[in-house]
């Protein structure tokens, strides 16, 4: 071998030769933390579960939210429809009653938040015979759009449609209590005429849902068919608004009489909110969210602290390899970064694994619920999700970083 | 051997690469000062194998720890190659390091779960080596220990032997101007322990490589060019 010439050893070479090669470096630092976090893998799985675990559910928590609201809503009728809205006109002194023109409808529909919007005419004490037999029962007319207004469905039968309140049609919905009491049930009062202000209405269905019961002793008619064939029936001075979350409720509720003032005369115009059941909605539903909240937090918190336990539990079983890394050159920065990626990498990877969890549990709920949520939404949360493992990777890694990093190679060389 | 060396030795342009003059280290327990080293003088030039002996407790350790860098003297100078070493800030000592001195250790230290190409790309990641400039230098330095067969292989599937040798070729790696052993044969058999000494020979002959080997084992300080006794902090020979 030919005699190696002398190294011209200059220190400001060198340190110049170490910033410039800085990038080099820390690129290469990255390949060997990914390379040893892979190889001691079966260390983090606990952590990683806990992190993909946590960001999952964050991801579908948020993503879905406003849908699983929406759906929420829907079931709230047990609660007294707390995000339905009771607009009506009351009679002031001898003035004439006002009530709900169609132009104003249209109108209250498209304030932001209102889901459905209905009209109804009344007609309290209505009579009819059946087989010699008089029955009493109060008489609503109403538009399609007043079984979705209630969720109702039909227990027998069907309900009315659009079409037939077109049309006219004469034909009656009536309630299970009604039917029972004229025609003996609910099956055999489907097909069967009913004798109103000596017209004939055929029954095509019986009131079906939860708040049914709330009309169990009613009948209904297209409100057309009632405005024109009903003696002595109102005009629809009472109208129902739908919101589509409890939290549209307080702006639809303070929107509504400026809409309906621009619309018509809003003389004796009263709102009727069912405050009490929604204040109650809103406290279950707060407590249920904080709940939810409080253990994904808890459990991404017990995930840094699992990768801070062994992040440090590493740099003290690897004294002798951080003390032998210093003896081979590596600067404290070195050290720092390698275990900081280290960290890195574990939350990070949990995370990506959390998104492809949260991707699929967003897709499943969607096909559940028949929700189509802003895919804006979920990138927001992606975002989130992989902002919030860097910080949990360098909140919980920089720690044990800096302590490995400042450890001295003469004590480090000599750990047993 | 001139272990009496005065400032006016002081020239990069000569052959000695280790110059250690008037070095002392002192530890303290509270008020109390324990001289651990104490006016050591050494030259190490290049091709040299100087052998460091001493009983138990005599300071080899420190000592080595201090021309390692590892160490701040209490006094003394110290120079590497012309380099001033003990003037240099942490950092410019670890960028010094890295590309002067290499290492070998007594328990080999490899990392594990690495094969062996890893471990001795580590030393050169740190130098801030091109990726494709190192296959070359980990063959080559594998070669000089006989070990280019041995380059994809994990490094917990190697005898202690081909682990001494590894580390031996990790220390070469950087292509140093002289190599600090502590202990390189005391893990060892006879058979594997002559094989390591006569890579340390065939590295000082042919690469010029100077070294310092800490030993207490008579077999290696028989195959150094020079022995020193470090006795009571006071190196003689």
């Amino acid at each position: 071998m030919a005699l190696k010439p002398r190294k011209n050893i200059r220190i400001e070479a060198l340190e110049r030769a170490g910033r410039s090669s800085a990038f080099r470096r820390y690129r290469d630092l990255i390949r060997v933390s990914v390379r040893e976090v892979v190889r001691k893998r079966r260390r983090y799985i606990g952590v990683v579960a806990a992190i993909a675990l946590s960001t999952a559910g964050f991801i579908v928590i948020i993503t879905m939210g406003n849908d699983l609201k929406k759906n929420f809503n829907n079931d709230l009728d047990l609660l007294g429809g707390a995000t339905i809205i009771n607009p009506y006109f009351e009679k002031k002194s001898y003035e004439r009653l006002e009530w709900f023109r169609p132009r104003t409808m249209e109108a209250i529909a498209k304030i932001p938040g209102v889901l459905s919007t209905t009209r109804v005419t009344l007609k309290t004490g209505a009579v009819t015979t059946w087989k010699d037999r008089l029955f009493g029962f109060n008489l609503v007319g109403v538009e399609a759009s007043y079984w979705n207004v209630f969720s109702f469905n039909a227990a027998e039968g069907r309900l009315f449609d659009d079409q037939d309140v077109a049309e006219g049609a004469k034909v009656v919905v009536v309630g299970t209590d009604l039917a029972r009491q004229i025609f003996g049930g609910d099956k055999e009062a489907i097909g069967q005429l009913l004798s109103i202000d000596d017209n004939l209405y055929r029954v095509v269905g019986i009131l079906g849902g939860v708040r049914a019961g709330d009309r169990s002793q009613f009948a209904f008619l297209p409100i057309t068919t009632a405005k024109a064939r009903v003696v002595g029936i109102s005009d629809p001075y009472s109208a129902y608004v739908r919101c589509a979350t409890w939290d549209d409720v307080v702006p639809v509720s303070k929107a509504l009489p400026q809409v309906v003032a621009a619309s018509q005369e809003d003389r004796g115009l009263q709102i009727n909110v069912a405050t009490e059941p929604l204040e109650q909605v809103k406290r279950i539903f707060w407590w249920v969210s904080l709940f939810i909240y409080s253990s994904i937090v808890a459990t991404m918190i017990l995930g840094g602290f699992g990768i801070w336990n062994i992040m440090m539990a590493a740099v003290v079983s690897r004294t002798r390899e951080i003390g032998l890394k210093k003896a081979m050159g590596a600067l404290d920065n070195d050290i720092l970064y390698q275990f900081l990626f280290e960290a890195l990498c574990v939350t990070t990877s949990a995370s990506l694994i959390g998104i492809l969890l949260g991707r699929i549990g967003v897709e499943y709920m969607s096909h559940l619920i028949g929700a189509n949520p802003p895919e804006g939404l979920f990138l927001m949360c992606l975002a989130g999700g992989l902002a919030f493992s860097i910080i949990l990777g360098v909140g919980s890694g920089l720690y044990p970083s800096i302590r490995a990093s400042r450890m001295q190679v003469v004590d480090a060389m000599r750990y047993e | 051997m001139n272990n009496t060396a005065s400032q006016d030795n002081f020239t990069a342009a000569d052959d000695i690469v280790v110059l250690v003059s008037h070095l002392t280290k002192d530890y303290f327990n509270g008020e109390e000062k324990i001289p651990v080293l104490k006016d050591i003088n050494l030259e190490v030039r290049r091709g040299e194998m100087v052998a460091v002996m001493g009983p138990s407790g005599s300071g080899k350790s420190t000592l080595l720890f201090c021309l390692g860098l590892f160490q701040q003297p209490t006094s003394g100078v110290y120079r590497v190659a012309g380099v001033d070493v003990l003037s240099l800030t942490r950092t410019q000592q670890a960028l010094f390091r890295r590309e002067t001195v290499g290492f070998v250790f007594q328990t080999c230290d490899l990392l594990e779960n690495s094969t062996v190409y890893e471990n001795l790309e580590l030393p050169l990641i740190y130098a801030g080596v091109r990726k494709r400039e190192r296959p070359d230098r980990i063959r080559h330095a594998l070669d000089m220990v006989n070990l280019g067969h041995r380059i994809r292989q994990p490094s917990n599937r190697l005898s202690g032997g081909e682990r001494q040798r590894v580390s031996i070729a990790r220390a070469l790696v950087n292509d140093p101007e002289f190599i600090l052993a502590d202990e390189p044969t005391g893990q060892l058999d006879r058979e594997n322990s002559l094989r390591v000494l006569e890579y340390f020979q065939k590295i000082t002959d042919e690469a010029r490589t100077a070294m310092v080997v800490v030993t207490h084992d008579a077999m290696t300080s028989e195959h150094c060019t020079r022995k020193c006794v470090l006795s009571d902090g006071v190196l003689e020979g």
